[in-house]
């Protein structure tokens, strides 16, 4: 099929398999990536939610870390809670590495703990939406190149930079596919950019 | 239930996970997360039998890969025989 988007999700730990059906729902082939070579194959990619210490620890395992920056360099990344913070160029709380693909400072488990993970109803551009946080991070300093696209308590939530998308909360778990929707026509239109050449603004509506 | 094919919570899978194999043998069998507790802690190597089931849950898929992670491990957790455990060892007289 000319028109398939094939969306890797990287499947080494977290709520992978919850990513894999909200793409199917939003239209993209899902394919779960483990490896370097699982890359090769896939238009964008999708971090996870999950515990982003742990997922350091295995892409070092796997050797992912490096493959993971230069496939950012030329592809789509959306990162939600764990893969939000491995995107972030800073991360706080405890400081840690990332994969700096996002001009913006993240704070790790800034809501508290476990007790702290809520449900709260937010707003994605007018259009009404469930955000699903879990001990969630809060993203305190954005770049001036990233574009906002939701905020609860005064703090993006839904975020995008260049050809990258964040989500703080999981919107693979609402089961409304409303923000993978954008994700998956945001790495059509840069695909068909590639061809044409215009690339400008990919998530906006 | 019967919609979705699959309970509507995650499956962990737990209990006699001592190998590699077994990790992912629960994992082919649709388990969607697994736990270990003596298979690590009571094998001559925790340490790397861990990373060993991690990784074999990770590529349960992949049977090279399962093979690597199962090399060289050091001794499993030993086997209870039950006919040669005393009554105080055994679940069923517990408690009464």
């Amino acid at each position: 099929m000319p028109d398939e988007v094939r969306i890797g999700v990287l499947a080494l730990q977290g709520d992978f398999a919850a990513h894999c059906d909200a793409l199917r729902a939003a239209g993209a082939t899902p394919v779960e990536v483990r490896t370097a070579e699982d890359l090769q194959s896939v238009d964008g990619l999708v971090l996870p939610g999950g515990e982003s210490t742990t997922m350091l620890k295995l892409l070092d395992a796997e050797n992912l870390f490096e493959a993971l920056v230069g496939f950012g360099r030329e592809k789509s990344i959306f990162g939600t809670c764990a893969g939000a913070i491995l995107l972030a160029k800073e991360v706080v709380n405890p400081v840690q590495r990332s994969l700096g693909l996002m001009e913006m400072t993240v704070e790790r488990n800034a809501y508290g703990r476990q007790i702290d993970s809520r449900i709260s109803k937010i707003d994605i551009e007018g259009h009404p939406a469930e955000a699903v946080f879990i001990r969630a991070p809060v993203i305190r300093r954005a770049g001036p190149d990233v574009s906002v696209l939701a905020t609860y308590q005064n703090t993006p939530v839904l975020a995008a930079e260049g050809r990258h998308m964040v989500a703080t909360f999981h919107p693979e778990l609402s089961g409304n596919n409303t923000v993978h929707s954008r994700f998956v026509e945001a790495v059509r239109k840069l695909r068909s950019a590639e061809v044409t050449g215009i690339a400008r603004q990919p998530y906006g509506t | 239930m019967a919609q979705h094919g699959k309970l509507p919570v995650p499956n962990f899978s737990a209990g006699g996970i001592a190998t590699p194999a077994d990790a992912a043998l629960v994992m082919q069998l649709g388990a969607e997360a697994v736990f270990v507790g003596s298979g690590i802690f009571k094998s001559s190597d925790p340490e790397r039998r861990a990373k060993a089931i991690v990784k074999a849950a990770t590529f349960y898929q992949d049977p090279v890969k399962l093979l690597e992670a199962s090399e060289e491990l050091g001794e499993a957790m030993p086997g209870l025989e039950i006919s040669k455990m005393s009554e105080s060892e055994l679940m069923q007289v517990r408690g009464w």
